[in-house]
């Protein structure tokens, strides 16, 4: 009866919540006030696919949902992003009967890094994903030792991982254990010998902490590694991009599926490749996730291409407090052949909590901005000054940069008759004061 | 000038490196030539050598294997102290001078033992915060963010004030440590870059009396510090 009521609840908020636009974790943290364990009192579906990691698990989750679906299976996932344990529990509840059994073929949850723990004493996924964890949210996470810490409460030994070799840490999750499918790249046409980034989080083996060797470098500590004295090193992938082709935009998976890309970036591939492995081992034809993922457009809004005035230019949504996820769109926007304007925002450093850290600037390639390609950089928002102290620590000249605070007089700079593409990176939390101008 | 950037790879969780950059810049601009050596765990370092010693902030694991390698400097870096070296140690670095740390198992690793006071870590909720900070070496008050997991008691000569953030334990309204010219605070990242009254006050002692240093290259920092002091005063009045 308690788990009947609690379900109805849950469902009518979510109804009502939906018609006034209100967000998705509220239903959810109702019902666990009134039924603190009702997430155990649910019947779940053979399928529990949980995606974690730093960076790209929204995109990855809306990719793998994407193809299941395609391929005429039921999926529910949280669409609306609440990836903490109340916007799951809205999640679950919403998508179950009311005699509390959940009706889809697939249960696939995005969870939060550090909440993962809580949410999953619950609902033990059957396959976890880990994409990647980098120096991510500082503020709040700590640093990455700390993320993995707090994520290994999450993981259970009768879990099937589904894990990134290509990231030292995250395999660390799969040391010493046998249920465990790694995906990574080969070594890529893209890729460096020597590290490219401002900061090496992969000096030091996470197993005995002696100093680690790379042969290849994917970006930043993303490659293929060895420890130097107790040799944990990098594993042999299953599922494995074999060749990447950044300015065709096309990538190869296993050595035999073509897959074009809607947006050029390595990262886009990772998302790709995680969302290949999860659907395939659910048993999804892999030729048809391939034509599935071909010119994939995700529809999360984190990529907008705009017009402003004549000249066409892309918003690439990246996360303050994140340097990796800025190092990918500032190389995506470097690679741009056709010569580029790139305009960084830094105004809110963040939209769900109050922060005046700007740290993380440092950790940005910045450097990476002399290339060529890139003619103008504008600066803009509230912190505008930081970042112009940062690019003065780069050898970029300095009549390459432009400082507006204003965002709004940043925009109309924009609207000029100068025929470069533009290049518009900033977070979640800045974005939309740039949307609004279009 | 000599800088030594101790630890450099291993305890730079936050962007540390850029105070060592800040410091190059400053002498530079002001004509003093400046050799920076970046050293860590597998070198060994003649402390005595440089003019500014520099360690960041590293994880919890990270710390510990810089505390073991820190044993072969003890001597020598007490003498440094004492003589009044400027010594600059930011985030958990300075933790390693005490008595000991207790690890969040309870593990206890016996410390430097510089100084009297003790450290104990838990690993149930990260403490972090924005921080004002005041102090009676310079006018201007640090502005900056505390990341830390540990709780600090028995320290008998702090370095700041706490206007707005965390002091070294939970009721305590006072952080990091200080002796002649070493100091140590638990904030993290490049605090002489976001604080550059700071970081003259730290250059002009380690460039000694009547040098007089160039500032001019400071504008953005001092508008950046600025701005960041009043959404920090403005975020603090609302929080009364």
């Amino acid at each position: 009866m308690k788990r009947f009521f609690t379900i109805l609840v849950c469902k009518l908020l979510r109804f009502v919540g939906g018609i006034v636009g209100k967000g998705s974790s509220l239903p959810g943290k109702i019902a666990l006030r009134l039924c603190p364990d009702i997430l155990s009192r649910v019947e779940l579906p053979k399928y529990i696919i949980a995606v974690t990691g730093s960076n790209g698990k929204t995109s990855t989750v809306e990719m793998i949902a994407h193809i299941l679906t395609e391929n005429g299976k039921t999926v529910a996932w949280n669409k609306e992003g609440s990836n903490q344990i109340e916007g799951v529990t809205t999640l679950v509840l919403g998508s179950s009967t009311m005699g509390g059994r959940v009706k889809s073929d697939i249960l696939l949850i995005e969870s939060d890094e550090r909440f993962a723990r809580y949410t999953f004493k619950y609902i033990k996924p059957t396959h976890y994903v880990i994409t990647n964890l980098y120096r991510d949210q500082l503020t709040r996470n700590g640093h990455p030792d700390w993320v993995f810490d707090a994520l290994k409460d999450s993981i259970y030994p009768e879990t099937q991982l589904i894990l990134n070799a290509d990231d030292p840490l995250v395999s660390l999750f799969g040391y010493g254990r046998d249920n465990v499918t790694w995906f990574g790249a080969d070594e890529l046409s893209s890729d460096t010998k020597e590290l490219v980034s401002v900061y090496n989080d992969g000096a030091y083996c996470p197993h005995c902490k002696a100093p680690m060797k790379y042969t290849t470098h994917h970006y930043n500590h993303i490659g293929h590694y060895e420890c130097t004295s107790c040799g944990y090193k990098r594993q042999d992938t299953r599922y494995t991009v074999t060749s990447v082709d950044l300015d065709k935009g096309e990538a190869v998976i296993d050595g035999k599926y073509k897959i074009t890309l809607a947006l050029k970036s390595l990262y886009n591939i990772y998302n790709i490749l995680a969302a290949y492995t999860a659907a395939s081992i659910v048993g999804i034809d892999q030729e048809k996730i391939a034509a599935d993922m071909s010119d994939y457009v995700m529809k999360n809004g984190r990529v907008i291409t705009f017009n402003i005035g004549d000249r066409p230019g892309t918003l690439l949504t990246s996360k303050h407090e994140n340097s990796i996820s800025y190092d990918q769109s500032i190389r995506l926007a470097c690679a741009d052949k056709r010569g580029c304007d790139v305009m960084f925002i830094v105004d809110a450093v963040s939209r769900k909590y109050f922060t005046s850290d700007v740290s993380w600037l440092w950790d940005i390639d910045f450097e990476m901005l002399g290339s060529e390609n890139v003619h103008e950089i504008i600066l803009a928002g509230k912190y505008c000054n930081d970042l112009a102290v940062r690019f003065s620590y780069t050898d970029i000249p300095g009549e390459k940069i432009r400082m507006i605070e204003d965002i709004s007089e940043a925009y109309e700079h924009l609207k000029s008759d100068r025929k470069e593409y533009i290049y518009v990176i900033t977070c979640f939390s800045d974005k939309g004061k740039f949307i609004s101008l279009l | 000038m000599k800088i030594l950037h101790l630890y450099y790879d291993i305890m730079n969780l936050y962007g540390e490196y850029a105070n060592v950059s800040a410091l190059k810049r400053i002498f530079e601009k002001s004509g003093i030539d400046t050799q920076v050596d970046k050293l860590s765990l597998s070198d060994t370092a003649v402390l005595s050598d440089y003019d500014i010693i520099y360690i960041g902030s590293g994880t919890e694991r990270n710390q510990k294997l810089v505390l073991e390698d820190m044993r072969k400097y003890k001597a020598e870096l007490v003498k440094c102290i004492d003589e009044g070296k400027v010594i600059l140690m930011t985030g958990n670095s300075f933790e390693i001078l005490g008595k000991s740390i207790t690890d969040c198992e309870g593990k206890l690793y016996e410390g430097l033992g510089i100084f009297v006071f003790e450290t104990v870590e838990q690993n149930k909720t990260r403490i972090t915060a924005d921080a004002i900070l005041k102090t009676d070496l310079s006018d201007k008050k640090l502005v900056g963010f505390i990341n830390k997991c540990s709780s600090i008691t028995k320290v008998d000569t702090p370095l700041f004030a706490v206007k707005m953030g965390i002091g070294n334990s939970e009721n305590d309204k006072t952080e990091g440590i200080r002796k002649n010219h070493l100091y140590g605070t638990h904030l993290t990242g490049p605090i002489l870059i976001k604080n550059p009254y700071f970081l003259e006050y730290i250059a002009s002692i380690a460039a000694g009396n009547g040098v007089k240093l160039s500032t001019d290259h400071l504008t953005h920092e001092r508008a950046g510090y600025e701005i960041t002091l009043s959404e920090l005063t403005k975020r603090m009045e609302q929080q009364k």
